[in-house]
């Protein structure tokens, strides 16, 4: 069975080599098909397979930055981005990851890394299964009550009226975006989200996003482009100082990207044929299993841990699959047929 | 957009390419005889590359060499007589120059 | 999606704080940095042979390549995937709106 084992020169060891591509594929198809980075599942994912806890981040930090590439050269650019709110955000962005990275370095020395950024991780995870399923809930209960829910449905949250009152100089006015505060603030909302992107090897867009429209005030398609921006920015340096510590794994960052960048295809098609908003309930499942995988693995059972997650991360990638190749199908066979019925 | 971009990692790669002299270390991996702190002088015995059960960190072979640890030389968790270390080293002469030196013992990152 | 986004922000910021005190609690002793060396001696393969030997002895020059080759493999794959996307005969730019 040596044949399935790859040798990662740095932090030499062999390490299960169609694990890793299972990871880099179903990040791809996950993220492609909800829309939000799957990040959460790389660190946790690599550090059941094997890799120390510091190398599990730093090279789930360098796919992100790949996989931004792949999906900004797929676009062109990033969309509608306020590049002058974006350069003030980097100072915060990469600041922020210093800190979160120092942080996992000096958890290191100490020798308690993997068991601290584990249980964070665990609260991260249910923080996110909650929202996914509270959301589902809430929207269950509106199509019952037949509330339609228009375009907007921010219910008026304008937390970034009040930010905005804050009038600490450097004062700046961002055209794009269309607003005026204190430059401190996007500062330190990136450098929050930066430094848990630092610690826990995620791009943030899953903080940023929001913590953008609310907290900063960005209308919501600006907020989507500079958040795409910003990811790259935090992937690219992250991968850089993470590189410089020493904690990353070219080889496997490789092996990921690939499956990734396929994935991806996969999953962002796969949303054109995906009815009903059930779906969202299998993602809230993925998350969960991610999470006791995690917590399994802190008390030893590695095995276990590994079984849950690859299964659960197969499980839901082979389904968006099937919806994708399905709806293909259909598609080329209606096209075939409109064709041939033009032709008579 | 596209195109500037490409043409603009290709440019860095060639450059990196073309100034990427880099001064190949070569790796022993060994036992810890001596640690001379006044002469700054590392022993260790050599181990070979076969790792077994037995000789989780490979199979001594009974070659003992000295390195000499600089100022610039990283050094992780100290070396003591009896840990297994592994040193990136330069020869100058007949002098081996640690570069790197890892505590592979004490520092066991699979706990990790 | 939006609208549980404040629990998001919240939570975010709970965790942010919550981290550094969680270090403060391990005890804040003096402890050696971990150095990594990368075992050349096993590696066959020139390329990573070349990409371990550069971990060992030039860091900065090691963290530049993993950013550029990272960058430039990504871009490579968003071209390709371009490529073969577009031969698939799929209708990539609508979307028909079936949920909600």
């Amino acid at each position: 069975m040596d044949w399935l084992y790859i040798y990662m020169p740095i932090a030499g060891m062999d390490i299960l080599w169609p694990g890793l591509v299972l990871i880099g594929f179903s990040v791809g198809v996950i993220g492609g098909f909800f829309g939000m980075g799957g990040a959460w599942m790389v660190t946790p994912g690599l550090n059941i397979l094997g890799f120390p806890m510091a190398f599990a981040i730093g090279t789930d930090i360098a796919h992100i930055a790949g996989k931004s590439m792949v999906s900004t050269m797929r676009h062109s650019k990033f969309g509608n981005v306020d590049y002058k709110l974006g350069f003030v955000m980097i100072i915060g962005t990469m600041i922020g990851i210093e800190c979160g990275a120092q942080l996992i370095m000096y958890l290191e020395r100490l020798g308690i890394v993997g068991g601290v950024v584990r249980w964070v991780y665990v609260v991260f995870l249910a923080l996110i299964a909650t929202m996914v399923f509270y959301d589902f809930y809430k929207a269950e209960q509106k199509k019952r009550a037949g509330i339609v829910e228009g375009e907007k449905g921010t219910e008026g949250i304008t937390w970034y009226k009040t930010l905005h009152k804050i009038r600490i100089p450097p004062m700046m006015h961002f055209k794009a975006a269309g607003f005026t505060c204190s430059a401190w603030l996007p500062i330190m909302v990136s450098f929050a989200t930066g430094v848990l992107a630092g610690f826990l090897g995620i791009g943030g867009g899953l903080l940023r996003m929001p913590a953008l429209v609310y907290l900063i005030g960005c209308p919501t398609h600006i907020a989507v482009g500079t958040d795409l921006f910003e990811v790259m920015i935090s992937g690219l340096y992250g991968a850089f100082t993470y590189s410089m510590k020493g904690r990353i794994e070219l080889v496997a960052v490789f092996v990921m990207l690939t499956g990734a960048a396929i994935g991806a295809q996969i999953g962002t098609v796969a949303t054109k044929y995906a009815k009903g908003y059930g779906i969202r309930i299998l993602f809230g499942c993925a998350v969960l299993a991610c999470m006791v995988s995690i917590i399994l693995k802190q008390y030893g059972f590695s095995n276990s841990a590994a079984v849950v997650v690859l299964g659960a991360i197969s499980i839901i990638s082979l389904y968006i699959c099937v919806i994708m190749l399905r709806g293909a199908a259909q598609e080329l066979r209606d096209k075939k047929a409109q064709q041939a019925a033009s032709r008579i | 957009m596209k195109r500037s971009l490409l043409g603009f990692f290709l440019a860095l790669t060639a450059a990196f390419f073309m100034t990427a002299t880099a001064l190949a270390a070569d790796v022993a991996q060994g036992k810890v005889l001596s640690m001379d702190t006044a002469t700054n002088i590392l022993t260790i015995e050599e181990f070979d590359t076969h790792k077994s059960a037995d000789h989780p960190y490979g199979r001594p072979t009974g070659v003992t060499a000295d390195y000499k640890i600089e100022k610039q030389t990283l050094v992780g968790i100290k070396p003591q007589p009896g840990d297994v270390v592994r040193i990136a080293f330069k020869t100058q002469g007949t002098e081996r120059i640690a570069v790197r030196i890892m505590n592979v013992s004490k520092q066991d990152l699979r706990k990790k | 999606m939006m609208h549980f986004a404040k629990k998001i922000v919240l939570g975010a910021v709970a965790l942010v704080t919550a981290v550094p005190s969680l270090v403060w609690a391990g005890g804040g002793e003096k402890v050696d940095q971990l150095i990594i060396v990368a075992d050349t001696r096993v590696i066959n393969n020139a390329f990573v042979k070349y990409i371990a030997d550069l971990y060992n002895t030039n860091t900065l020059l090691f963290a530049v390549w993993a950013v550029v080759l990272t960058a430039v493999y990504g871009a490579f794959l968003g071209f390709l995937m371009d490529f073969i996307m577009a031969r698939t005969g799929l209708d990539l730019k609508s979307r028909k709106l079936v949920e909600h």
